[in-house]
């Protein structure tokens, strides 16, 4: 049970985008909308925890040399199907998020997940880690995109929200790129401020 | 050892990774298709209401066609250079080579979001609706389309685009179905001089002829097409294609001027003279040369 704890804890305090300030090409460049930050992230999160439970289970026969190009063959062949079911299953979403599909093999969350932790850790340990991880990128890439979505486009998950002059002359700003900065900047503020215990 | 060790591994891993993709591969692939197909079709009904559609050059042109198999007009896909990459642009014509509607992909758009983006948006597109290729210009060049504001360039491309793909894809509208036009209830047509005469039929009567005709204007040729009854009146005339000069010469396209041959041949429009007079003047020696063929 506290294993379980200790991991929600940490989808917060060790929250890849905010705290370890890492996965910040997707968080900056596709959240301008709800949808595809979502999109990303359980695209990414899935990638995340299938990839650490492989190379978890086959740790011990992978030589120290070739470990590092190993996991990314096998990233790479995960990502790649679930490039194919994007494609298959949703194909606009797929259109939108574009080339950061396949970035994700070189997203650091994932390959820091693998070094720091995947090779040290059992499976049950593995999972639970990388589902702190994904859940806590996807749930900071759907704030992002919902502050952006609602202050740049008016609307939430493509439902407008405000009604009269705001729905025609919306924050702009915010849906190009320095507004992710400006969301990102001030998320970090915030938790710096307010959630992080100085130790 | 542990050197030939490592490479039997990674031999070993790259060959179940591989087959794992051919195997997802195999399964998705078939749906990616489809459903690339579908939204392709979706997409041109979206411009054209009609039936089926007839692919004539891949990914860029279909005939629309109706329930009859006639040809309704054409769908074209265009993607000109807009501010921020290319802008996905479909366009249905209808056989008049009159814009039916247009769409413009929000997915894949590269224009900045907000400001270029909003040449996808209704408010922009449907302007185009019921236009022909010489109004396809904006307010600041002359036009009759409102540029999205902030987003000149953009809008400007849309325009561009869908013009040139109309002067490229329109020869793909002049065919049988013009001929209906003229004679609606015609049933079929036989051709009596090749690409020049035809004759309408009802089952066994013949109801006229139908011609095309072409002649010099102002600047480029003007090719028509008439359609004459058994008593050499005109029943209806189209351009199938001129090029004069915008809003002076063009006058020769608009509806008023070409329903006055179905009364008797008009005078020369004001201020067109040469293109309409050229026009009047080679029906005339048309209707001359095909009346034979009415006795």
């Amino acid at each position: 049970m506290s294993k379980w704890l200790i991991s929600a804890k940490r989808i917060i305090i060790e929250n890849p985008v905010i705290v370890m300030m890492i996965g910040l090409c997707p968080a900056l460049a596709v959240t301008n909308t709800v949808r595809s930050s979502l999109g990303i992230g359980i695209a990414t999160s899935f990638v995340l925890i299938l990839a650490n439970t492989i190379l978890s289970l086959t740790k011990k026969i992978m030589p120290d040399k070739i470990r590092i190009h190993i996991s990314i063959i096998i990233i790479a062949t995960v990502v790649t199907i679930v490039d194919y079911f994007m494609q298959a299953f949703y194909p606009d979403l797929r259109q939108t998020l574009g080339i950061f599909v396949p970035l994700i093999v070189v997203n650091c969350i994932i390959l820091s997940r693998v070094e720091a932790f995947t090779i040290r850790n059992s499976v049950v340990d593995v999972v639970l880690d990388g589902l702190a991880a994904g859940i806590g990128f996807t749930l900071m890439l759907a704030v992002i995109g919902a502050i952006r979505e609602i202050l740049g486009h008016g609307t939430f998950l493509g439902n407008p929200i405000f009604g009269g002059d705001f729905k025609r002359f919306p924050i702009t700003f915010m849906i190009l790129p320095p507004g992710a900065f400006l969301a990102v900047g001030i998320l970090m503020g915030l938790f710096n401020k307010y959630i992080k215990k100085p130790k | 050892m542990v050197k030939i060790q490592c490479a039997i591994l990674s031999f070993f891993v790259s060959i179940v990774c591989a087959a794992a993709l051919s195997l997802v591969y195999a399964f998705t692939e078939p749906i990616i298709t489809e459903a690339e197909k579908n939204s392709i079709i979706e997409n041109l009904k979206e411009v054209m209401n009609a039936q089926q559609f007839k692919e004539i050059i891949p990914d860029s042109l279909w005939q629309a066609l109706d329930s009859l198999n006639n040809i309704v007009g054409i769908v074209f896909q265009v993607h000109p250079q807009g501010f921020g990459g290319l802008i996905p642009v479909t366009v249905g014509l209808d056989s008049d080579a009159k814009i039916t509607s247009i769409k413009i992909s929000k997915e894949g758009l590269k224009e900045t979001p907000g400001l270029g983006a909003r040449v996808a948006d209704l408010d922009f597109t449907k302007q185009f609706i019921g236009k022909h290729a010489a109004i396809l210009k904006l307010k600041t060049d002359g036009g009759d389309i409102d540029a999205v504001t902030g987003a000149t360039i953009s809008s400007r491309a849309v325009c561009n685009g869908i013009k040139k793909g109309i002067k490229q894809y329109s020869k793909y509208i002049e065919s049988k179905d013009n001929k209906k036009q003229l004679f609606f209830n015609a049933q079929n047509f036989v051709e009596i001089i090749k690409d020049t005469l035809w004759y309408a039929l009802s089952g066994r009567d013949t109801l006229g002829v139908i011609f095309i005709g072409i002649t010099f204007g102002y600047l480029d040729s003007i090719k028509f097409m008439v359609g004459m009854d058994r008593k050499s009146k005109i029943i209806g005339i189209n351009i199938l294609y001129s090029k004069e000069t915008d809003g002076i010469g063009e006058r020769i396209r608009d509806k008023e001027f070409l329903d006055k041959f179905k009364e008797g041949i008009p005078d020369a429009i004001t201020g067109a003279t040469i293109s309409s007079t050229a026009l009047i003047n080679a029906v005339k020696r048309n209707i001359e040369r095909f009346k034979k063929f009415l006795k």
